[in-house]
């Protein structure tokens, strides 16, 4: 019987200059200027008969880091990592993970992924799904037994290693599911929504897994929709809406490529603020008025503006902006 | 080990844990405990003489293997229904095709592995059913061992159909359609046995396409003819029994069975590039 593995889903490799192709600098070629990108995109794209599930995603996931993947439910997040990881085919665009294009077979076993639906064979017990997991990336049969005993503590499951994952929560296999990924020290490790079975506790312990993931040098794709869990920990994040997305950066980027002011104004008529105005978006707030996107340095102007119509300015507060107002303000232009 | 070797492995070990070889041993143990008092009855009879009763025995001991290979081809379907559709719907199979295995050996794995539960199953079945019939009456099917190996086939060509249905259709589908698809078969065959004896081509021709079509049935008529003694076989040619489902007047031949080989491997390779397209 043949090996049918060509045939299985599988991204495109870029095709552009060894500049852009993360491929060529991977197969020893003259490309990126060190380790080729843990990801990378070019409009990226999934359509299932009319519906367009990913429109275009292009983004870079740089080796070593949190990389978080915000977007709202149906955004297409869980679609992307499907084409990631080889579960899907796009149907446009390119992509490489770990320097080989998605769904690469050798290149897998540096990636752990746990899945959005993690469900793992309930009639095993949770150190033989590890075992099962080592034995599928070829660990060898001695380090594979101490590597799962090293997961189940670090995911906190040690004292029920030899329990059936039948009689497991949904919390607890969504721990062994995190344990699974990172069996065989991945280069990668994908986390599709991984806190969603947890409470604040598990929360806690995945964000401290995280960070112990960045300090070894492992690149984390974290694909969720809680912004406070990528805020506490990523160093960049991507948000997609409607397949594509709409903005990258660090936390602080994100943040401060606008920002915004809250003024209390007097000696001005009603609704003054309606005629169109030089700098930002303005809208009224009780007895304040909030001028929203605005550029590095543009207050003073804001405030010279009202004093120059004969408004008196009793008080100026700048707005510190959160990763959510950002993340609302980007899916309202959308 | 091979990933589908730890595949394969990983199949038998969910059969016997959860109890589902447990399940079909009693069920086979039950079915052979009842064999053995009805055969024990019916060889002891004074009502038949011991010519008659020498037909009835044989007779009697391929309708009871007729049951088995229903069985069989029941527990055949269902775990081949339930061991790909329920493991991508339910998230288990993505967490392991995403790791540096094709998915043909995932497929091939699971498919090694049912065939072994089956056919340890099937010789258990048999074995123990000749033994306890020679026990109580002292009949001996001619070959029970390729009694056994057509049985076994017959499974194995059910199990195989309903995997390469079950990578694309749900469980409780490509079971259905497997069960429904092997009675129909069956009933092709009798539609055959009954062209042929009222000499009506056409309906010979039915069973001819179907045999080819689902091996399932012209393996059974492979066991039959491994089951029948030779003076059953003198007792009972067709033109003496028209249309007896239960009779085969001859064995496969070989080009038949090379198709079923052909077969095999025709409706596997479907099956592996069907699983290896599915996007999950």
């Amino acid at each position: 019987m043949s090996p049918a593995s060509s045939a299985e889903p599988r991204a495109q490799a870029p095709a552009g200059t060894p500049a852009e192709n993360p491929a060529q600098s991977a197969r020893g070629g003259a490309g990126w200027a060190g380790p080729s990108p843990a990801v990378h995109t070019i409009e990226l794209s999934k359509r299932y008969r009319r519906t367009v599930a990913l429109a275009g995603l292009s983004m870079t996931v740089r080796r070593g880091e949190v990389f978080g993947f915000l977007g709202p439910n149906g955004a297409g997040k869980t679609t992307a990592v499907k084409l990631l990881l080889g579960l899907a085919r796009p149907t446009g665009g390119e992509a490489m993970v770990l320097g080989a294009p998605a769904g690469d077979r050798e290149t897998r076993r540096r990636i752990g992924y746990l899945p959005e639906l993690f469900r793992y064979q309930s009639w095993l017990t949770a150190r033989e799904v590890l075992d099962l997991h080592g034995h599928l990336l070829g660990v060898p049969k001695a380090r594979r037994q101490a590597a799962a005993s090293d997961v189940l503590v670090m995911v906190g499951l040690a004292g029920r290693g030899d329990d059936r994952v039948g009689t497991f929560s949904k919390g607890m296999q969504q721990r062994l599911g995190l344990g699974a990924a990172l069996m065989g020290e991945p280069a990668l490790v994908v986390l599709d929504e991984p806190t969603s079975a947890l409470d604040p506790v598990g929360r806690h312990d995945v964000r401290e897994i995280i960070r112990e993931l960045r300090s070894r040098g492992t690149t984390v794709f974290l694909n969720t929709h809680l912004l406070q869990e990528a805020e506490q920990v990523c160093d960049r994040v991507s948000i997609i809406s409607k397949g594509r997305c709409v903005a990258t950066g660090t936390l602080a980027e994100l943040r401060g490529q606008t920002s915004s002011v809250r003024l209390r104004v007097t000696g001005l008529p009603d609704g003054w603020w309606r005629a169109p105005q030089a700098h930002g978006r303005w809208t009224a707030e009780g007895e304040w008025l909030l001028v929203r996107d605005l550029a590095a340095g543009q207050v003073p102007d804001v405030v010279a503006a009202v004093v120059a119509r004969g408004g008196r300015v009793e008080a100026v507060v700048p707005q510190q902006q959160s990763l959510e107002g950002r993340f609302l303000e980007l899916l309202e232009d959308q | 080990m091979r990933p589908i070797w730890i595949i394969a492995v990983l199949t038998m070990r969910e059969a016997l844990r959860r109890k589902l070889v447990a399940a079909l041993a009693v069920l086979c143990l039950a079915m052979i405990g009842l064999s053995a008092w009805g055969f024990d009855r019916l060889s002891h009879t004074s009502r038949l003489t011991s010519g008659e009763i020498g037909g009835a025995v044989p007779q009697a001991f391929i309708m009871f293997m007729f049951m088995f290979s229903f069985v069989i081809a029941l527990s055949a379907s269902a775990i081949a229904s339930l061991s790909v559709s329920t493991e991508i719907d339910s998230g288990v199979l993505q967490a392991v095709v995403t790791r540096p295995v094709r998915r043909s050996d995932v497929l091939l794995g699971k498919w090694l592995g049912l065939v072994a539960v089956l056919g340890g199953y099937t010789a258990l079945v048999t074995g123990l059913q000749v033994a306890v019939v020679f026990w109580v009456s002292g009949f001996v099917p001619p070959n029970p061992v390729a009694a056994a190996a057509f049985l076994f086939a017959e499974g194995v060509a059910l199990l195989t159909l309903v995997l390469l249905l079950s990578t694309r259709l749900s469980a409780l589908a490509a079971g259905v359609i497997g069960v429904a698809l092997f009675g129909m078969a069956w009933l092709a065959g009798i539609v055959g046995t009954l062209g042929q004896a009222f000499k009506i081509p056409a309906m010979h021709t039915v069973a001819v396409v179907s045999e080819y079509l689902l091996p399932t049935d012209g393996l059974w008529h492979g066991a039959i003819y491994a089951l029948e003694p030779s003076t059953y076989l003198a007792l009972g040619s067709d033109d003496q029994n028209p249309g007896d489902a239960f009779f085969a007047a001859s064995a496969p031949g070989a080009s038949y069975l090379i198709w079923a080989v052909i077969w095999f491997a025709l409706i596997l390779t479907l099956g592996t590039l069907s699983f290896s397209r599915r996007e999950l």
